[in-house]
């Protein structure tokens, strides 16, 4: 076999051979060890490109990562890597199909909370893994924001809960562009030429691999969402999730079942106040341990996928917690009539502070003792939060973690900055506190959710009227999971009280 | 054996081979031939430059011939092709301004790119003019003044209902074409234009469909403009989605003299700029009307806006042409300081004073709203998403309340005033919106020395006879001022000096006259 390679090798090669070697086998071996080293060095030389265009990773820049706040709502928590879509496709997607859109307006339509002169809404975070990539964070549904006229600036709250993001819309829009047909590299290429001068190895990129395997992730997506898609159900509209079953879909991959219970998104600020030590629970149902377990269950949501850098990610995590816990809710900016307050501070003494300022906050309250709608309950229970706390603790991560009991009732809620949170209820049920002190049969059977217009007369959201309905998303009561029954404490006091008892709850 | 036959046949073989080596051959023959002749016929991208800061103003390219540029010769053979579309003969019919000597107007530029020159607008469509002093004097062009009598709806119009009828085709376009160039090659004849022609009008339909709420909203008239919705369609917006209210506003061109003393305010700021103050750098407000010249991020030609942008720091509006009564106007330097200053500067030179390049919220000024409501939240914050990946991304466009209060350089060939351009001359600004004419014709160029702005026609009672049509053949405009978004009201009261005794009016401007 040698002499066979090295023979004719050799007789081309007298030269080489005469000088260098007599021996023909150590020169075989040296050929071979050649092509080896010009085949390891090409194998290297391509893998250096793959590793450079698909996984580096750049850090953000520095009026990101150097400034609390901005971290928190631009900031990177590693959801790029495989949750994240390509950034000239997320550029391109409103322009291509406005017709997927909930409105006219780009991804405005969808209620993110955006600053102006920012190049993303608040919560999206953009971060090159090999090339750039949206993804989100927690503040794409813990940031609100509130005006106090209708023609004035709206005024944005980190760490508040996002009213007027209709999440449903946003999922549903991504799963609906890449089933288009529509949805094409010639197109998106087209397109995105508009917008950009990229590279011609870019251009091949993008073309060949990064929007073909785009639109695979995203109709990935497309049977996990299938309860989106239900016609026997409502939409979540604006500021709520259904938040157990995307886990019990996406964490734990179970069946889709006929469970449907949309929430509020929850507010972060002061988060420290939830001490798991003296029996507070956490989530809406009460159904998480602590916060450091919601904070890593949310985030990991959001990832997709396990961190690839654990203890970055925990890190991250404490980061964020930290952040939060340093948060506190902002002050109701409109007048308070102090007196009516100062007597409404002993209506809420006698009639609230039971369950929202005693012992007895931030734990359970049995179901049948708050009555309101058991939907968002139905849809978790002890075996899925068994599941899920596995699935957890495989990627190596320890935590408390989910509940492993029946959920029995909802959390009494703190009160802290109870203004901002509205609607009211945990299914934002009730439009406004001052509804919320009438009994369930008084309270409204719709009403526009979304608009961040305030009413300090009510004291809540504006939810009738032209603009209203325009921004906003029709929430009725009767709608499966939009329950407004229960909670009927304060609804019989005087209704002097009432008006005091909402004078003080502004100053919470 | 040795037959007569059998001599050629000895020879076929050798004529075979060379046949079969030149057909072999012939292909990459052809195709290099063929390559040769695109690289030289379809790589060049070369505009045509000129070293006058002015000439390059009125006829250089902001490169949006690349991606919105019409091939010359369709342009050139439209008008004849598609006459029906337009008010009158040829581009000049849509208020276009031909120069001596030039086969394009002021205000289109051409570029040699993929094989063919192309032309397309670029700023000076929309911000040169013509004056005339008196009725007797010739028309002056005057840089950097509104395009007063530029119908730039009316051009829309041309292109898309041309390209919308049976012949926007080879079969009419060609030959035209070839009478006015005097005759094309055969791969212009049967390659290059059949698909130019194919390829503008399939784009030219497309964004007809886009901007077809355009022709919903009563007609703009010459010299207006509703940028903002052109700005939603850039985002493929859809408009028709939009409340009534904030499908509608259009506005005057405005100048664009002085730039560089609009770059700082009293407070140190920069003024906000456009009507609505939606913006206070020059440099995004100018790539933001570049997109209105058929320029994308990849294709804009920066160093030529460069150049224009740095000319126009300085560039200052002429003097008044007429005499000027220098008692009265001194008389009416007292009045302004008094009225005007605070908001509109010291003078038409000195831009200083404590509100000028402020934003006036709508409650205090009154004007018509349409403007204002025309530019949505939603939209500035998909402006700031332009220009992604360059160091220039859009970061100054906000939502403002109100309308910006603007220096008056030059404010005699501003004329009519208000931002819609609802009030005919500077006299009439001067009195309540009651006592403001309801309706007057846009698009003459001589100017009313008396009133200051440009004459129109002495018989306002015909207001309803040409409303609801673009501008006619006889190429004035009647402006209906009770039309959505035409409204002439606001900007009166005392403090707007629409109180003060006529003669304090004529005073003031008389020395408006001086700016």
């Amino acid at each position: 076999m040698k002499s066979a390679f090295t023979n004719p090798r050799s007789g081309r090669a007298p030269a080489r051979l005469r000088t260098v070697s007599l021996n023909p086998s150590r020169n075989m071996g040296r050929s071979l060890l050649v092509a080896l080293l010009v085949i390891l060095a090409l194998g290297a030389a391509g893998g250096a490109f793959a590793w450079y265009k698909f996984f580096r990773e750049e850090a953000q820049p520095e009026w990101i990562t150097s400034d609390p706040d901005m971290r928190f709502k631009y900031g990177s928590i590693g959801a790029e890597r495989d949750a994240g879509i390509p950034y000239w496709i997320f550029y391109v997607l409103p322009r291509m199909f406005p017709d997927k859109l909930p409105g006219p307006g780009g991804y405005a339509a969808f209620g993110v909370v955006w600053e102006e002169g920012q190049e993303l809404p608040v919560g999206f975070s953009k971060k090159v893994v090999g090339f750039a990539r949206v993804a989100n964070n927690c503040a794409s549904c813990h940031t609100t924001s509130y005006r106090m006229q209708a023609d004035a600036a709206p005024v944005f709250v980190p760490t508040g809960p996002n009213h007027t993001l209709n999440l449903w819309a946003f999922f549903r829009f991504l799963v609906d562009c890449a089933k288009d047909p529509r949805f094409n590299a010639d197109n998106l290429m087209a397109e995105i030429n508009l917008v950009t001068d990229l590279s011609y190895i870019d251009r091949l990129l993008y073309r060949f691999a990064i929007i073909p395997i785009t639109r695979k992730r995203l109709l990935e997506r497309e049977q996990q969402f299938a309860w989106l898609y239900r016609e026997d159900f409502p939409p979540w509209g604006r500021g709520r999730d259904d938040a157990m079953n995307l886990t019990k879909y996406f964490m734990i991959r179970w069946p889709m079942d006929d469970s449907f219970g949309p929430t509020d998104m929850p507010s972060l600020w002061n988060l420290g106040k939830y001490r798991a030590d003296q029996g507070m629970r956490m989530n809406f149902a009460g159904d998480s341990h602590d916060a450091y377990s919601v904070v890593i269950d949310s985030a990991l949501g959001l990832l997709g996928a396990p961190p690839k850098d654990r203890d970055e990610f925990l890190g991250e995590v404490r980061w964020l917690i930290e952040y939060v816990s340093a948060k506190r809710a902002p002050p109701y900016p409109f007048a308070i009539d102090t007196a009516g307050a100062e007597r409404g501070k002993r209506v809420f003494a006698a009639t609230c502070a039971g369950c929202h300022a005693s012992a007895r906050t931030g734990t359970v309250i049995p179901l049948a003792e708050v009555g309101t709608s058991p939907d968002r309950i139905d849809t978790w229970n002890e075996r899925a939060a068994r599941e899920a706390n596995a699935v957890v603790e495989d990627m190596g991560i320890e935590r408390a973690g989910l509940v492993e009991k029946p959920l029995s009732g909802y959390v009494a809620a703190f009160l802290d900055g109870i203004w901002l949170r509205a609607p009211y209820l945990h299914n934002g049920s009730v439009p406004s506190l001052r509804d919320l002190l009438e009994p369930a049969a008084q309270r409204p059977t719709t009403f526009w959710r979304g608009y961040d217009l305030y009413d300090p007369d009510r004291v809540g959201f504006v939810t009738r009227g032209i603009e209203a309905e325009r921004s906003g998303t029709l929430h009725d009561v009767a709608a499966k999971g939009g329950s407004n029954s229960g909670h009927a404490f304060g609804t019989t006091l005087p209704a002097a009280d009432k008006v005091d008892l909402l004078e003080y709850l502004k100053t919470l | 054996m040795n037959t007569p036959e059998s001599a050629p046949r000895t020879h076929r073989p050798r004529h075979a081979r060379a046949l079969l080596r030149i057909l072999v051959l012939l292909p990459w023959l052809l195709i290099l031939l063929a390559g040769g002749y695109a690289l030289v016929r379809f790589l060049p991208d070369e505009p045509v430059t000129y070293p006058d800061p002015v000439e390059h103003f009125k006829y250089g390219s902001t490169g949006g011939e690349r991606e919105s540029g019409f091939p010359y010769w369709i342009w050139q053979a439209l008008p004849t092709v598609c006459a029906e579309h337009l008010p009158g003969p040829g581009y000049g019919s849509l208020g276009f301004i031909f120069e001596d000597g030039r086969d394009l107007p002021v205000g289109v530029s051409k570029r040699r790119h993929l094989g063919i020159d192309r032309v397309f607008l670029n700023c000076a469509a929309c911000h040169t003019g013509l004056v005339r002093d008196t009725p007797a004097a010739p028309a002056r062009l005057v840089i950097g003044m509104p395009a007063h009598r530029f119908d730039i709806r009316g051009f829309q119009r041309f292109f898309f209902e041309c390209a919308a009828g049976p012949k926007f085709s080879r079969e009419f376009i060609v030959p035209e074409i070839e009478r006015l160039s005097g005759g094309l090659g055969l791969i212009d004849r049967y390659l290059v234009y059949p698909v130019a022609i194919a390829l503008m009008r399939e784009r030219l339909l497309m964004l007809r469909g886009r901007f077809g709420f355009v022709f919903d909203q009563p007609p703009w008239g010459p010299g207006r403009v509703d940028t903002f919705n052109a700005a939603k369609v850039l985002f493929n917006f859809p408009v028709a989605q939009l409340p009534a209210h904030e499908r509608l506003g259009a506005s005057d061109f405005p100048s664009i003299w002085n730039q560089r003393k609009r770059m700082q305010r009293d407070d140190g700021e920069r003024m906000e700029l456009h009507w609505d103050g939606n913006n206070t750098h020059t440099e995004e407000r100018n790539k933001s009307a570049a997109f209105g010249t058929g320029t994308t991020p990849p294709t804009i030609d920066l160093a030529a806006i460069a150049r224009v942008e740095t000319w126009l720091l300085d560039l200052a509006p002429p003097a008044w042409p007429l005499p000027v009564d220098n008692a009265l106007a001194a008389r009416g330097a007292a009045v302004y300081a008094r009225y005007c200053a605070d908001c509109h500067g010291a003078s038409g030179s000195d831009f200083a004073g404590p509100k000028v390049g402020h934003v006036t919220p709508i409650a205090h000024i009154a004007t018509d709203r349409a403007r204002l409501d025309s530019y949505t939240r939603e939209l500035a914050l998909n402006q700031a998403t332009l220009y992604a990946g360059y160091p220039h991304r859009f970061r100054h466009f906000r939502k403002t309340s109100g309308y910006a209060n603007m220096p008056l350089d030059g404010i005699w060939l501003r004329a009519p005033y208000l931002h819609n351009g609802s009030v005919p001359t500077l006299r009439d600004l001067l009195e309540p919106s009651a006592a403001r004419p309801r309706c007057f014709e846009r698009g003459n160029t001589v100017i009313d020395a008396l009133r200051v702005g440009f004459a129109r026609a002495a018989d306002p009672a015909q207001c309803t006879a040409s409303t609801g049509t673009d501008s006619t053949a006889a190429d004035l405009f009647m402006l209906d001022t009770t039309l959505p978004g035409n409204g002439s009201a606001g900007h009166e009261g005392p403090a707007y000096g629409t109180d003060l005794p006529a003669a304090d009016k004529d005073a003031l401007v008389e020395y408006l006259k001086t700016f």
